[in-house]
């Protein structure tokens, strides 16, 4: 037993168990039980905290409500930060269901950002069909590049992906900043930020007036697509085989290190779109911090959402309501977006350790 | 010369010491068959903590107890989620991430005032200290510093020498044995991820207390994640994982005393070094590295 299978037992069955047997239908009604009651529990421990600081519960929800969906606005905001968030999560949940832990989508994000830009930055003058295909692959090229190495090591060395894909994230951030302070600054900024890229590379804006740009579309296709080469392609099987039993599927004759590949290539890529969204999209060019840690939520979306595809539209869409409507209590209320980040973990493990209780039960 | 070499391999011996305290917390934890990832949070958490508490108390000694006191109940939610209930340790590990660092910040912006403290002043060991070379490098350091390697050899001694070491290393090799013989699997498993918890809140105060004397997001800064890959590249041994952590505490200090002394290359490249250290030791050290059979799998009597 080796390090990349002994040290990181983690089969996706733990928590999602359905390989292609259908549970029964009352199995699963149980298990989708853990959802309200997982939230009722979040809900209380919540209510809990914010009585304790002094805040009135049931305002506070109501402030995140209109925060995310009161205007047309802040409906729009809601709907741009999903896309970034829906993205990287698929990026977690496709490498995760073949058992391949890819913590990276941080850095990837962050490589994917810097291509788009590198690439949009010299589009100038041409027409948006050609450029913004260019900046799209450029920028699934940036992702899967910054997934290269530790998915070389995983295949020819079997290092397990966990530490070298995390080690990246911190060595992106450090090139985004040392690029964001220096080499392609614009000089007449104040913040870490570059110039903006042409126009004809922002993706289109679909409400006139907010930031809702194209990217939704794009992430919500993709999250089908997903769903599509998980459940009914080959690869999507053997993809699906490996991360149930990697040795059974080895016997049956899956290409362990091609599947690794595929699913590398994927994740790498997806994660690369999801910079690539933020930058030709909601912001026109290039900043650093620019991502609140948008690659490590996604890992708790794609468990909220069951580690399937089409659930991690809605545990997104619950996330980027829950953050912006953080923000306006940020603004309103004094109190700190950080607030927002503890409650989502407390919610994802509730409904965690709900489901997983659940499913024990009815074992015994 | 001299003195940058004695400055970069002394900083090398202190800035080893968060990351040789989490280490050593995450070697039980794995030991007895249980993965903690949120060290590194838990790391920025019990950091502020200390600083807070030591900063509003003005005693070093209460923010240090704070500090364990905040890591192990973070880590109690985790043993909770995997060990009782066997929720997927990576994942939960990774939400313990989240949660933490949320916890961190979220205080640290409700604060009005900015907490800072006086870092622990360095101790001189007599006829130790006086040594040439040597004695600046190893013996004039502060409490945490010495603290931490004095628990390196204590935690080797008990894992491989007592009892109590005997069950750890059993529960996380070979869980059903263990029960069959009378030992509660989860109650050792509770207590060693509480444990992985205390000692990064060793680690988080060495830093802020020992070392820094001021919070910022992020304040680990990756210290966290070096210490699990400390662990591994020890082989789950508190002796090795001695060397281990100055292999990267000179990392950073070489990176920190580059830059203090204006070396023509970017800041950035400069705090880099520790990772890509990281990322060779990842590459090399890892193959086949056998780690304790039940590690990630939750015991469950059938």
């Amino acid at each position: 037993m080796n390090a990349s299978e002994g040290c990181m037992r983690s089969s996706p069955s733990s928590n999602s168990e359905e390989g292609n047997r259908r549970a029964p239908i009352r199995e699963r009604l149980e298990r989708y039980m853990s959802y309200p009651v997982g939230l009722l529990v979040a809900l209380f421990i919540f209510s809990a905290i914010l009585l304790a600081m002094g805040l009135n519960p049931i305002l506070s929800i109501e402030t995140v409500l209109y925060g995310s969906f009161g205007t047309t606005f802040s409906a729009s905001e809601t709907f741009v930060r999903v896309t970034p968030l829906l993205l990287s999560t698929l990026a977690f949940l496709i490498g995760f269901k073949a058992r391949f832990l890819n913590i990276g989508a941080e850095g990837q994000l962050h490589i994917g950002a810097l291509t788009a830009y590198l690439v949009a930055s010299q589009m100038e003058g041409l027409p948006s069909g050609l450029s913004i295909p260019l900046v799209i692959f450029a920028s699934f090229a940036g992702g899967v590049s910054w997934l290269a190495i530790p998915l070389l090591l995983r295949i020819r060395l079997e290092v397990n992906e966990v530490f070298p894909t995390v080690v990246m994230n911190f060595i992106a951030r450090f090139i985004i900043s040392w690029l964001c302070t220096g080499p392609i600054k614009d000089p007449n900024a104040l913040n870490p930020q570059t110039r903006v890229i042409p126009e004809g590379t922002w993706l289109p804006l679909m409400v006139s007036g907010t930031r809702l740009h194209a990217g939704i579309i794009l992430a919500v296709l993709l999250a089908f697509l997903v769903y599509l080469v998980l459940y009914k392609t080959v690869l999507g099987y053997e993809i699906r085989a490996v991360g149930l039993n990697p040795r059974a599927s080895k016997h049956g004759g899956i290409s362990l290190s091609q599947s690794m590949i595929s699913v590398g290539l994927l994740s790498g890529g997806l994660a690369g779109l999801a910079g690539m969204v933020e930058v030709i999209g909601a912001h026109h060019l290039l900043i650093e911090g620019f991502s609140p840690g948008f690659g490590y939520q996604g890992i708790g979306i794609a468990a909220l959402g069951g580690f399937h595809p089409l659930g991690a539209i809605f545990a997104s869409m619950l996330f980027s309501i829950l953050q912006i409507g953080g923000e306006t209590m940020q603004r309103g209320a004094g109190v700190p977006i950080d607030l927002v980040y503890v409650l989502q973990a407390i919610l994802v493990l509730s409904v965690l350790i709900v489901e997983r209780w659940i499913t024990v039960k009815r074992q015994k | 010369m001299i003195e940058i070499l004695t400055a970069i391999l002394s900083g090398g011996v202190i800035l080893a010491t968060p990351i040789l305290f989490s280490a050593l917390g995450e070697i039980y934890d794995e030991r007895a068959g249980v993965l903690n990832l949120g060290i590194e949070a838990i790391m920025s958490l019990t950091g502020f903590v200390a600083l807070w508490i030591g900063f509003s108390t003005g005693s070093h000694l209460t923010g240090t107890l704070a500090a364990i006191l905040a890591g192990g109940l973070v880590a109690l939610i985790h043993s909770f989620a995997c060990v009782t209930i066997g929720v997927n340790q990576l994942i939960s590990g990774l939400l313990i991430l989240t949660l933490a660092d949320g916890i961190a910040n979220f205080a640290y912006r409700s604060l009005t005032v900015v907490p800072t403290i006086e870092p622990l002043r360095p101790i001189n060991i007599p006829g130790l200290t006086q040594i040439p070379v040597l004695g600046p490098i190893l013996f004039q350091h502060n409490l945490f510093v010495y603290l931490a390697f004095l628990l390196a050899i204590v935690f080797g001694f008990v894992l491989y020498k007592t009892t109590w070491g005997l069950r750890i290393r059993g529960v996380g090799e070979n869980p059903g044995a263990c029960d069959a013989a009378g030992i509660d699997v989860n109650r050792i498993r509770h207590l060693c991820v509480i444990l992985s918890g205390v000692m990064a809140g060793f680690g988080g105060a060495s830093l802020t207390l020992g070392y820094i004397g001021l919070y910022g997001r992020g304040i680990a800064a990756g210290r966290g994640w070096i210490g699990i890959i400390v662990v591994i590249l020890s082989r789950w041994s508190p002796y090795r994982a001695i060397l281990g952590s100055l292999i990267f505490g000179l990392g950073y200090s070489i990176a920190s005393n580059l830059i203090g002394i204006g070396v023509a290359v970017p800041y950035y490249f400069l705090m880099m070094l520790p990772y890509i250290i990281a990322l060779v030791v990842v590459s090399f050290m890892f193959k086949r590295t056998r780690g304790p059979s039940a590690l990630t799998v939750p015991y469950r009597r059938r």
